[in-house]
């Protein structure tokens, strides 16, 4: 250990050495969808432990459960030995487990040497003041530790998002916490930033920290980690160390998912000649994608594959207006969409399904009928101005027997399905919406594996009955099973298009990991 | 497993929907109808009207109930108004001077000028409304959030009651309007509580059956997922306010024509604030918003309204009258729904949200 700064309260090596944080099988659900499923896991002290997966795969909600956020489902936490029982963020903090959120969370306002010694301000000779004195000379000798040479009476909101994080982790040290996570803590970063940010994760595993390290980064993973635990839909792919795993056994762990079937879910469609029905050119959205075109025919399942950070949401979200393009237009039937709003887009005959169904989806406390109508309010039967209440429920009941909606009654709460039947009922959304171009973001995310089948015969028969559909996914399984052309993204451009035969997962994993530019 | 041609149907080994939770759904059994507010309301109405009568038999006549029920409409219709703005996720502080400004407005020209009594209604609706625009046009042009800018417009409307009163009081108002405001259909029913169910109903209808209704709804439940459904957010909330500023013109007129006198700081000084709230709150509709309904919030004005001429039949002071309407906010919103918004409110404050971000 370090102890060139003479700080006091470092921890010492000993108390290092007895703090291995264990998590045995883990379960958490949110709103009836599993996010976390039998997970086992272990942080020794001297070692990074890095935690990756797809976006959704629980990766940041294991964590959160062992840093207190979040109560487990089920499961129990042993750390040094100890079972802890009913964690908060606070309890945690004091028996040494400290997480660096994935935002810096500092206090604007307050001081950085406040900011390190919140919750335990060092008091003074008369006991109910503070020792300013003894407490700065502390913080810079913390500062110092992480590789921060600032005055620590500067306000933090002061200091860049990369000076924040490494505040944040003085913190851990000055809480005297022996176990230290990282929530992506890179993502805003620059390369030069992140390379100081892990210097100092690699002098803090060199004096015995545990770290805990979430990334979607795989070049920083296989950079800095001892092991690697890869998350796929809640569960635990793959877990060994370093030494035994490479950049193309993580990504096959990653999107490798499960499928019951690996048939086609319908014959490749060779839709050349038919009526271009979206057409996307040279669209571009500054730092997240470039010069990306695409067009889809009518029943036609075009894949858009690409990992996190490829810019595949971002893409869809700024054809269907909710984000601006710096350049690019978008055609549909020919038709060109200028000002597009959600609005605009659907009545023109586009819909998308977005990726985060809680937050961007579904209206958890309202009925699932109004939640399947939600889309087409305006255009409900009406007498006079009332909605007619008979021809809605009609309407529902017909577009959530076509998805195979799974529930008490239409009057159920959407809270109260699991996230496959949430999914069938936005899928029935879409639809009511007489869609001729559909875009579906992960659509089986954080669904069960046998609704996950349905879904995929459910696009597929859309494409049959001529809607063109974009399907984006990082799960290149199913990808091969459901489209009949596939774009590959690589950090914001498209870097391969493949269709029919050539569509297969080595073909698809070596152009969305950006093989070709090794 | 699958093959091209088989439309999608449920596969076999699939999880069913687990049960309604409480409350949930149209329907329901009869345990589940006790759950929902406004059958818990009647029966604490109808509960309190027999205690209440069996101790003093003088609650119970007729002209009693007239008179509470004739009370409660000014807060019925304001709390009308509210229950908008509040499943929109909002919340109106202003509706105190709104009232005012309109039972001013209207009330100085009915007595200095004889105002015609249907051009006064339609002046204080559009004082309302005007007034509520402003509202509207800080909270979703601007931006500022609801209960920063209504306390805002609180003082300034306030302060305009102020400047248009310039010191004088409206003391009496043509006859027309007291009978209006005094008259009976039938002997128990007065007049003023058929507008107020008529307003009720209609803000009901609007709410569950008409397109700006129903977006409303969606748009307090996630408004983000509103507007990716084709909701205009905006234009929604904005409406929100429109028809809570309204609303509360319309109940200033309905005040000028019960009490017939204004001054001041009419609204302000009978609490219409805290009165509206507290009578939505009371009647079901959560701070959180998407949930509630404007005939829970009804039942919560006349709760209220029974609730203090209760008091007053047990001779408690009526200074008490504000404690005792915060009692009620609190037991409202803790017997909620097993409490569940309380918890999450703390969740949200403290702790992360329920949801995990991704």
């Amino acid at each position: 250990m370090s102890s060139a700064n003479n700080i006091g309260g470092l921890v010492s090596s000993a108390v290092l050495q007895s703090a291995r944080y264990v998590g045995k099988s883990i379960t958490k659900s949110f709103d009836g969808a599993l996010v976390l499923s039998q997970v086992d896991i272990t942080f020794e002290p001297g070692e990074i432990h890095s935690v990756c997966g797809e976006n959704g795969a629980g990766k940041s909600t294991l964590l959160k459960i062992m840093a207190g956020v979040y109560q487990p489902g089920s499961g129990e936490l042993l750390f040094g030995g100890n079972r802890l029982v009913g964690l908060t963020p606070r309890t945690a903090q004091q028996r040494g487990i400290y997480m660096v959120p994935q935002e810096p969370s500092l206090m604007a306002a307050l001081s950085i040497t406040e900011n390190l010694f919140l919750g335990i301000l060092r008091r003074g000779r008369l006991r109910f003041n503070a020792n300013w004195t003894s407490m700065k000379r502390e913080a810079s000798a913390y500062l110092d530790r992480v590789g921060l040479d600032i005055d620590p009476q500067v306000k933090a909101e002061e200091l860049s998002v990369a000076e924040q994080q490494l505040v944040e982790c003085a913190r851990a040290l000055v809480h005297r916490c022996s176990v230290i996570f990282l929530d992506e803590p890179t993502s805003p970063l620059t390369g030069k930033e992140a390379g100081t940010l892990f210097e100092v994760m690699g002098s803090l595993r060199a004096d015995g920290y545990a770290l805990g390290f979430i990334s979607h980064r795989l070049d920083e993973v296989l950079a800095i980690s001892d092991r690697v635990t890869v998350l796929r839909d809640g569960a635990k792919a793959l877990s060994a160390p370093r030494s035994e795993v490479d950049r193309a056994g993580l990504v096959r762990a990653m999107v490798g998912r499960e499928l019951i079937t690996r048939e086609r879910v319908r014959a490749h469609t060779d839709a050349v000649g038919r009526k271009e029905m979206l057409a996307v050119e040279n669209l571009t959205s500054l730092p997240h994608f470039e010069d990306v075109s695409l067009s889809v025919r009518q029943g036609e399942v075009v894949g858009l594959a690409g990992l996190v950070g490829s810019g595949r949401t971002e893409i869809a979200e700024t054809i269907f207006g909710l984000r601006p393009a710096d350049r690019g237009t978008v055609r549909l039937e020919g038709k060109l969409l200028g000002h597009r709003t959600p609005r605009a887009c659907i009545d023109a005959g586009l819909v998308y399904l977005p990726e985060d169904r809680g937050r961007h989806g579904i209206f958890a406390e309202v009925e699932v009928q109004r939640n399947v109508t939600a889309g087409v309010i305006p255009r409900l039967e009406r007498f006079g101005p009332l909605i007619s209440p008979a021809a809605e429920r009609a309407m529902a009941e017909e577009a959530t027997k076509k998805t195979a909606v799974r529930m008490a009654s239409l009057g159920t709460l959407m809270k109260s399905l699991s996230g496959g039947n949430q999914q069938r009922a936005m899928l029935s959304r879409w639809l009511l919406a007489g869609p001729r171009v559909a875009i579906f973001d992960e659509p089986t995310r954080g669904v069960d594996v046998g609704a996950k089948d349905d879904i995929y015969r459910l696009v597929g028969q859309l494409a049959e009955d001529g809607l063109a559909c974009v399907f984006i996914s990082s799960e290149l399984g199913e990808l091969t099973i459901t489209c009949d052309r596939v774009l590959a993204l690589y950090e914001g451009h498209v870097v391969g298009e493949l269709s029919g035969a050539e569509i297969t997962d080595t073909t698809l994993g070596a152009l969305v990991v950006g093989a070709h530019l090794k | 497993m699958t093959t091209l041609s088989t439309p999608p149907a449920p596969s076999a080994p699939a999880p069913a929907a687990r049960p309604v939770g409480p409350g949930g759904g149209l329907g329901g059994t009869a345990l589940g109808l006790l759950r929902r507010r406004e059958v818990q309301l009647v029966v604490a109405i109808l509960g309190l009207f027999a205690v209440c009568t069996a101790l003093h038999p003088q609650f119970g006549v007729s002209s009693n109930i007239a008179f509470i029920l004739a009370d409660s409409v000014t807060i019925m219709i304001v709390a009308a108004g509210q229950t908008f703005v509040v499943l929109g996720r909002g919340i109106d502080l202003s509706v105190s001077p709104v009232l005012g400004i309109a039972v001013i407005g209207t009330g100085f020209l009915a007595q200095d000028n004889n105002l015609n009594i249907w051009l006064a209604l339609l002046l204080a609706l559009l004082i309302g409304a005007g007034l509520g625009m402003g509202n509207g046009f800080l909270v979703s042009v601007v931006g500022i959030p609801p209960i920063i800018a209504t306390l805002a417009t609180l003082t300034i409307y306030g302060g305009w009651q102020f400047i248009i009163c310039g010191g004088q009081s409206v003391i009496s108002v043509p006859a027309a309007y007291n009978n209006f405001g005094n008259a009976n259909l039938l002997p128990v029913v007065p007049w003023l509580v058929v507008v107020g169910v008529g307003v009720v109903a209609v803000a009901y209808f609007f709410l569950t059956r008409t397109v700006t209704g129903r977006s409303i709804y969606a748009v307090g439940n996630n408004a983000d997922g509103a507007f990716r459904a084709g909701i205009p957010v905006r234009r929604v909330l904005f409406t929100t306010y429109v028809i809570c500023g309204l609303l509360a013109g319309l109940a200033g007129f309905i005040y000028l024509c019960q009490i017939g006198s204004a001054t001041s700081t009419t609204g302000t000084d009978s609490n219409t604030n805290l009165m509206s709230i507290a009578a939505t709150l009371i009647g079901g509709t959560t701070l959180l918003g998407g949930r509630g309904s404007p005939v829970g919030s009804a039942l919560g004005a006349v709760f209220l309204s029974e609730a203090l001429q209760a008091m007053i039949s047990f001779r408690i002071n009526e200074l008490w009258d504000p404690a005792g309407v915060g009692v009620f906010i609190l037991i409202a919103v803790v017997a909620d729904r097993k409490g569940a918004p309380v918890r999450q409110m703390f969740r949200q404050s403290f702790r992360q949200p329920t949801r995990p971000a991704q």
